[in-house]
């Protein structure tokens, strides 16, 4: 927008491109021992096309000073952000919105609270795949519409199988069929995330009660993370992402729902943004079934930690002793 | 030369990986070590001042039938179940889907071994009654239905069966819950077959491409 | 380009000379930049073609940052293509350029210095071109601050990108150190100290493994990718890298010849295609073991490989390229093992050509690849690169090329004392070709 400088930031590379050999239009117009008048002229007009090619070439780079200011540049990682810096980001952030989207949100950013750990639970028993929650999901994180994007993924599984390659997460037909049986997969926040270990940046952490988070504005998208994730559960925004204004929640946080940036990971959060305030994930209270069992791992006398101790509970893919804090059980 | 290539290079970098390897592994194995300390378990959500109420949604009133009929007003006219019974003795024989007649004719019935006066209450159309023939009240449902489901209204009262909203922490706010009857419908109560929403797209809407 | 201040260390100022060591220096910087972009027309078309090729993949890049990475064909299950895979096999061919430097220091192998400095130019070259294939490959190259050391936040040593970006630019800098100091030492004429250059070409041998193990550890360690998930990985990264840079050197060192008419690098050659002998057979093996664990183990790990070799339901995007690259690799073998096939520079070349692109295939599309797919929850999704992942891989080796070819003329320009500090006095044999002094 008003910067002083749009090309600067957004051009690490350029920079190093045009300077690293690549033109036969050195800055340095004085080496030239010996050559002759014609030939000088002719390395001119060369030098000439060859930086006129390179800014045509790199053009388009300029265009996106419009969607990316200098104070977003610049910004600081979350965990270093003073109060002010933080609330005058947040403003920004919600100005941003304001002018790119035409909507007027909230953006807050409520922090963990103490002595709390989430766990999530999931009653295969009961679940019977009508997506509500991926729809859920969709909506009140203000995913992507044209991708249908979600953090949560439904599986048909065969009866009698575990193995997900005989699973189908592109199933349209009633459910639930009578042989099959539905697995939601979404971010298992694991106790020792790999996702936050491979990340050069740390912009993706665990917090106190468990979440793991991204700083969407830190975030450089290497997607070293969503290699490494098991579960699939990170999700890169591969554009910018579209959506209505009038579809647009505006109960936003920094750490999660806020409309992501292009460029950068983003993933489950347990919806943060409510859970946080004590409220239930916006795919619990989707469900119709209430497969889903959300809580306070800490607390004994808390829902999750009834399902633990008195159900068949077990983990994704335990072996690779990454300890989640997503459970699936199952009834009788 | 390669017979010499072929004895210690493999040595020389044999030996290098291994100490680039162990370096590399030390660094993450402390740092493994380092997050494995568990928290402490503390305690937790403090439960000192009042909770707010978990509600669960009542049952249906004392249900009424359509009669097909509109007033003055175009309302439907509606009659209470006692309006006929009164009158009729029920017939305990018509127990199936299709022996039905008469106002429940074509109801969609399919709920286990249970006759309609399994539940109904044959001197009170306008309640219900538990096995022991103690009255249920309609909007008390739940009762009714718990007397044979056990286990799943062990795992309702656990909150892990049966939708609900509202809060996980309740001393932050109220949190209200399903009825049975909400979900299952007492005649047919195997869950409905529903169209899936949001089927998933693999790859993003790709621009032209340049 | 420079690493002065390696360099400031150690030049002890001279006293009779009344211009300053460092106007020295900026003086060569200059005349070998200016001097390198002098040439004949075949040398201007090309480097007219190369920038060319480079500004389609420029311009490309640049609508990449600006649309969105939406433009490649990589998705949330396949979230890595092109970009890596070139990347991966360009640290191997920087590692593998760096390797001939082995024999002619470890081994004290005299023919073997002639061909040293190309080694080490192809890695620079090289490394140039897999961090540009990294930065290429990121949502956001403008946040690359964050990378950064002090500036930023740098995840070591928990996390192996943090340790590639160590290696990386430390190869980067260690390699320029040694070819800028000893050229610069040619340029004026002095012989080298061995104490500035013999422990960086000790370290470079050492770095060299450690840039391709680290980038193997990048994959390896993810459990999450069985595919990945083998010790062999990194060793078979190495095999490989001996194969790959050699097999460039080979014919980089013909297309010098040709050009500059000088005979030179016969015994560096046939001491090349000794290494290659071992290393594409050794390369050959451990194939073949992942192959056999795969495939005889079964189970739902080995979907990946069946995948890749195979087909998987009727998906089977990938197994022209691995095929292409079996063959390829056979026939280079055999071509390799004919006996005195650095004589014959047909047979040679074409096996260095097919052993160099059978081995990118591998290590690129063949490896990168099919650890996404199937996807962690085993889905498939395939992968095929878009037009703008081709435009900006041609474009960076395009930029590769360029900077290895002037590399190379300034090279020769040195060496041919065509590039020479007039008053430096003579104390290095010009006759000479490439070659860099031996620290014994």
């Amino acid at each position: 927008m008003n910067d002083p400088d749009p090309d600067k930031p957004r051009t690490p590379c350029s920079g190093n491109c045009s300077c690293s050999g690549g033109s036969p239009t050195p800055s340095d117009p004085i080496g030239n021992p010996g050559g002759s008048t014609r030939r000088a002229v002719l390395k001119g007009i060369g030098a000439t096309l060859g930086v006129a090619a390179y800014a045509k070439a790199l053009a388009p780079l300029t265009e996106l000073t419009q969607q990316t200011s200098m104070d977003e540049f610049l910004q600081k990682h979350y965990k270093e952000l003073t109060k002010e810096e933080l609330s005058a980001v947040l403003e920004r952030l919600t100005r941003e919105t304001k002018e790119q989207y035409g909507a007027d949100v909230t953006i807050a950013d409520p922090k963990p609270r103490e002595g709390v750990k989430f766990g999530y639970a999931l009653n295969l028993s009961i679940c019977n795949g009508c997506r509500k929650c991926a729809e859920a999901c969709h909506l009140e994180n203000n995913h992507d519409r044209p991708s249908h994007q979600s953090y949560i993924r439904v599986f048909e599984m065969t009866k009698g199988s575990m193995d997900f390659e005989k699973g189908d997460v592109h199933y349209d037909h009633p459910v639930p069929q009578p042989d099959k049986y539905y697995m939601p997969v979404q971010c298992q926040q694991c106790e020792h995330p790999p996702c936050v270990d491979v990340c050069p940046v740390e912009a993706t952490w665990k917090e106190p009660d468990g979440i793991v988070v991204v700083d969407y504005n830190w975030c450089i998208g290497c997607r070293y993370c969503e290699a490494a994730c098991p579960y699939h559960a990170r999700r890169f925004n591969w554009q910018k992402p579209e959506i209505a204004a009038a579809e647009i929640n505006p109960d936003q946080s920094y750490l999660s729902n806020r409309i992501r940036p292009q460029g950068v990971m983003e993933k489950c959060t347990f919806c943060l943004h409510r859970t946080r305030n004590g409220r239930l994930p916006a795919c619990l209270e989707a469900c119709p079934t209430g497969a889903r069992v959300f809580g306070d791992l800490n607390d004994p006398e808390s829902e999750i930690r009834w399902v633990l101790a008195n159900k068949r509970v077990f983990v994704l893919k335990e072996e690779l002793g990454l300890k989640p804090q997503f459970f699936y059980f199952f009834d009788e | 030369m390669i017979r010499v290539l072929k004895q210690h290079p493999v040595l020389a970098w044999g030996g290098l990986v291994i100490l680039v390897s162990l370096s590399s592994l030390a660094a993450v194995w402390a740092q493994k070590s380092l997050s494995t300390a568990e928290p402490v378990e503390s305690a937790t959500a403090k439960k000192t001042h009042a909770l707010h109420p978990i509600t669960i949604k009542p049952g249906p009133d004392t249900p009424r039938l359509d009669t097909g009929l509109k007033d003055s007003q175009g309302k439907a006219i509606t009659a209470a179940c006692s309006t006929c019974h009164s009158t009729t003795t029920p017939n305990p024989a018509r127990n199936t889907a299709h022996d039905l007649v008469q106002a429940h004719a074509g109801l969609n019935y399919n709920h286990g071994n249970l006759t309609c006066l399994s539940c109904h209450n044959a001197k009170d159309y306008d309640s219900l009654h538990l096995a022991d023939g103690r009255r249920v009240a309609f909007p008390d449902v739940m009762t009714l239905c718990a007397q044979c489901h056990g286990t799943a209204m062990r795992d309702y009262l656990h909150g892990s069966h049966g939708g609900m909203n509202g809060y996980w922490d309740l001393s932050q706010g109220p949190r209200v819950r399903n009825n049975c009857v909400d979900c299952h419908d007492p005649h047919h109560p195997e869950f409905p077959l529903v169209r899936p929403v949001l089927p998933p797209r693999d790859r993003i809407s790709v621009p032209a491409e340049h | 380009m420079s690493d002065p201040s390696s360099l400031d260390a150690g030049a002890a100022p001279v006293p009779a000379k009344p211009v300053p060591e460092w106007r020295q220096y900026v003086r060569f910087l200059r005349n070998a930049l200016s001097q390198s972009v002098e040439g004949g027309w075949k040398f201007y078309v090309w480097m007219t073609l190369l920038t060319a090729v480079f500004l389609v993949g420029a311009n490309a890049w640049a609508v990449q940052v600006r649309d969105g990475m939406a433009v490649t064909a990589m998705s949330d299950h396949v979230s890595w293509g092109l970009y890596i895979a070139n990347f991966t096999f360009l640290v191997g061919l920087a590692a593998g350029g760096v390797m001939m430097v082995i024999p002619a220091y470890l081994y004290h192998d005299e023919q073997m210095h002639d061909i040293v400095i190309i080694g080490e130019l192809l890695a620079i070259a090289a490394i140039v071109m897999s961090i540009m294939f990294v930065v290429c490959d990121l949502g956001r190259p403008d946040r690359f601050w964050h990378m950064i050391p002090g500036l930023g936040k740098f995840n070591f040593p928990v996390s192996m990108l943090t340790w590639d970006v160590i290696v990386l630019n430390g190869y980067l800098i260690i390699n320029l150190h040694i070819c800028v100091y000893l050229l610069y030492k040619r340029f004026r004429a002095q012989a080298p100290d061995p104490k500035m250059y013999v422990p960086a070409v000790l370290l470079s041998i050492v770095w060299a493994i450690s840039i391709h193990t680290v980038t193997a550890f990048l994959y390896c360690g993810l459990g999450g990718r069985p595919f990945w998930n083998t010790a062999l990985l990194a060793p078979r990264f190495l095999a490989s890298a001996f194969v790959s840079g050699p097999a460039f050197i080979i014919v980089a060192i013909q297309i010098i010849r040709w050009q500059t008419g000088r005979m030179f690098g016969e015994g560096a050659i046939r001491t090349l295609v000794g290494i290659i002998r071992v290393t594409i057979l050794v390369n050959l093996l451990m194939v073949v073991s992942e192959v056999f664990v795969e495939f005889y183990t079964g189970g739902s790990h080995t979907s990946a490989a069946k995948y890749l070799y195979f087909g998987l339901h009727g998906h089977s995007e990938l197994v022209p390229w691995i095929w292409t690259a079996l063959a390829f690799t056979l026939v280079a073998v055999l071509l390799f093992l004919q006996p005195g096939v650095n004589r014959r520079p047909v047979i040679l070349n074409t096996a260095c050509l097919l052993a160099f692109v059978g081995l990118w295939i591998e290590k690129g599309m063949g490896m990168i690849i099919p650890a996404f797919i199937p996807s962690t929850l085993h889905e498939i999704v395939e992968y095929r690169p878009s037009l703008t992942e081709w435009k900006v891989t041609a474009g960076i080796w395009a930029l590769g090329l360029m900077i290895y070819t002037l590399l190379i003329k300034i090279t020769i320009n040195v060496h041919s004392r065509k590039l020479r500090d007039a008053s430096g006095a003579r104390t290095v044999d010009p006759e000479d070709a490439l070659s860099i002094p031996s620290e014994g």
